[in-house]
């Protein structure tokens, strides 16, 4: 236990066998939630009464049957009626998975089947959908018959119940959350309530977290970060958390250096992109009006780590008094519960090292340079693995290497995922013996960890993962597209601090291409609808374009590399990687 | 069409959107069409914020609200606040 000035000492998780005990232990008079939806529209909420509230959604649940083990998904807005129906679900010994909540773009029969596929996958029991959830959408769920489809209820009466809810065990699922992937094919890890609990006493030490922490986020809770160090965190340390939504916060990123300074957060955690943003969106007079010395560690984490990404938002904020040594940098993934590494947050933020730019791409080693060396190009590191985690690098014959080899990163946890739910395909792909096979591109020196990309061709926008393949297919279904010649590639964009997505597809017949306005728009707008993201370029080519491997598919790697020699506007910015 | 409209289109396809090929009037959907994302809202919000020499106040705006340059100027005339008052 860590103990402060105040005398306060900290929770050990590890004292809880499950989840909801060490919400049943939290003080009641305590702060735990603050939902920041405007100056005029906040909400907090105290351990006691969130303990009321998750109790209440958790006799919902058990009236409609939810017995051990059932799932329950939740598709609602972010905030605290989520967390209370996530909560109360296990409370009912349903085991809860939350869902992104759908925007206004959604196309009602696309989205659909999108949450048909999810919740037949993970043979959902119910789904509860929020209170503003639009009747019209609500019209086109077709989901099957053995699943209830529910409008979620706050204040439901919390009834006789209660001495019935049962006690959970340390194994017992705990809840779902969920990697990668679009809608209908997102992969489902489940994690029992001794993985998180474990997993968070090995994350604390290397936070140095303290009874005196608060939290700040606008990461949604159905990303591990979210879920995991915003919300699992705080519920089971017993700390404040102040929230606002991911879409207010990238509408007026403003906000976020706001709450932090009036509210004296000391712990958020970002991905790089929001570093970049922060500094060019938010205006300079905005920026010298804030307070962020309470700020001990903003750590950057989910996408590569960018060095020019973290001087900018130093230099942005200089004049709001971050500590200099607040940035900080983590690597982490829904599998592993969340955090493999951690940099030291007590030292001068994370490390970074020179790398000579031409020996890292032709013989996959990063070697160490002077300031000044032609190709040079620096990196950050991810920090030291957590308690009970060890990494590896292997090459792709699978050999470890020593150190400085760049090859894939592999992770040895105690609280690794044991599958993705029902795709046995896919969990024989990342696992390996004891260890779990990242797909993520990366070296260690002197124990510490660099992330520096992807193995596969997956394209992580703004912290979040796409599958080129989603996107392919979307744009090959538009009448004018070749079917399956389409490619889909992320570049590394150095004025946004994450990738875009840069698509080229082929045209059935050259003469679509005096109509390529149109084609561009409409494939525009249904990759937007379906997948929530917007395609940077689309590059429309004649027929026989696109370059096919020899079995069959497009090879996205020659396609990118032919597209780039006939649009040099696409090379990649020099010194990035 | 006035001033202020005319120069927030011109923003959006010049600086937003980066193709002067691109046509858009004062009722074509923007975001719902996937023509900008939820990250461009934020320079539009500024720009729209000088334009109509208005503060937005934090929490009141939407992507709905910001769909399409009509709805922009509606929002800031419903939620905006006169600067420096």
């Amino acid at each position: 236990m860590n103990a402060t000035a105040s005398g306060a000492r900290l929770i050990d998780p590890l004292t809880y066998h499950t989840i909801p005990e060490a919400l049943h232990a939290a003080p009641s008079e305590d702060i735990f939630a603050t939902m920041w939806t405007s100056e005029d529209e906040v909400e907090s909420v105290r351990f006691g009464e969130f303990r009321h509230r998750a109790l209440a959604q958790a006799c919902f649940f058990r009236d409609r049957g939810i017995n051990d083990g059932q799932r329950i998904l939740l598709v609602m807005p972010q905030g605290i009626a989520l967390m209370a129906a996530f909560v109360g679900a296990m409370l009912a010994g349903g085991v809860p998975a939350i869902l992104a909540y759908p925007n206004f773009k959604v196309d009602a029969t696309k989205y659909s089947l999108g949450l048909r596929g999810v919740s037949t996958n993970l043979k959902a029991s119910v789904i509860v959908v929020g209170q503003e959830f639009p009747d019209g959408l609500m019209g086109h769920l077709n989901v099957e018959r053995t699943t209830q489809l529910e409008r979620f209820q706050d204040h439901y009466p919390v009834n006789s119940f209660i001495s019935e809810i049962r006690e959970r065990r340390p194994n017992d699922l705990a809840f779902i959350q969920h990697s990668s992937g679009t809608t209908g094919l997102q992969k489902g890890v489940a994690l029992s309530h001794a993985a998180v609990l474990k997993h968070l006493a090995h994350l604390a030490p290397s936070l140095k977290l303290t009874p005196e922490d608060r939290i700040y986020s606008w990461l949604p809770l159905y990303h591990d970060m979210g879920l995991i160090a915003c919300f699992m965190l705080p519920l089971v340390f017993h700390l404040p958390v102040v929230m606002q939504s991911p879409s207010a916060w990238v509408t007026q990123p403003a906000t976020m250096p706001k709450l932090i300074s009036d509210y004296r957060c000391s712990l958020a955690w970002v991905p790089n992109f929001a570093l970049q943003f922060l500094a060019r969106r938010v205006r300079a007079e905005d920026r010298a009006s804030f307070d962020l010395s309470s700020l001990r560690a903003l750590i950057n984490c989910s996408e590569p780590v960018r060095d020019s990404s973290m001087e900018e938002f130093l230099s942005a904020y200089s004049g709001a008094r971050l500590r200099p040594h607040a940035l900080q940098s983590s690597y982490g993934m829904a599998e592993l519960v969340f955090a493999v590494t951690q940099s030291d947050v007590s030292s001068s933020g994370p490390s970074r090292v020179l790398i000579d730019g031409a020996i890292f791409r032709k013989e996959n080693r990063a070697v160490l340079v002077r300031p000044g060396t032609p190709g040079a190009f620096c990196v950050v590191s991810s920090g030291r693995c957590i308690e009970n985690t060890k990494v590896r690098i292997l090459d792709s014959d699978g050999n470890a290497l020593a150190p400085g080899g760049v090859g894939e990163i592999v992770i040895h946890s105690e609280t690794r995922l044991e599958g993705y739910i029902n795709r046995p395909d896919l969990t024989a792909k990342v696992l390996d013996g004891e260890w779990y096979r990242s797909g993520d591109l990366g070296f260690v020196l002197d124990e510490e960890l660099y992330a520096v990309g992807r193995k596969s061709d997956i394209i992580i926008v703004a912290g979040e993962n796409f599958y080129p393949e989603d996107i392919e297919e979307i744009a090959a279904s538009h009448p004018a597209i070749h079917d399956g010649r389409a490619v889909a590639f992320g570049r590394y964009n150095r004025a946004l601090g994450t990738q875009e997505i840069i698509l080229v597809a082929e045209v059935r017949s050259e003469s679509d291409l005096a109509n390529s306005g149109v084609i561009e728009r409409e494939i525009r707008s249904a990759v937007s609808t379906e997948m929530n993201i917007g395609i940077a370029s689309i590059f429309l080519k004649p027929p026989l374009w696109i370059v096919k491997s020899t079995a069959g598919k497009p090879a996205r790697s020659t396609n990118r590399e032919k597209l780039i020699l006939e649009h040099v506007e696409l090379q990649p910015d020099s010194g990035s990687f | 069409m006035s001033e202020q409209i005319q120069k927030m289109i011109d923003f959006v396809v010049r600086d937003v959107i980066r193709n002067q090929n691109v046509q858009i009037d004062v009722n074509t959907p923007l975001v719902s069409s996937g023509l900008i994302d939820s990250f461009a809202l934020v320079d539009i919000l500024l720009t729209l914020e000088d334009l109509t020499n208005t503060r937005i106040p934090a929490g009141k705006v939407q992507a709905k609200d910001m769909d399409t340059i009509s709805l922009m100027f509606a929002t800031a005339a419903r939620v905006g606040k006169p600067r420096n008052v």
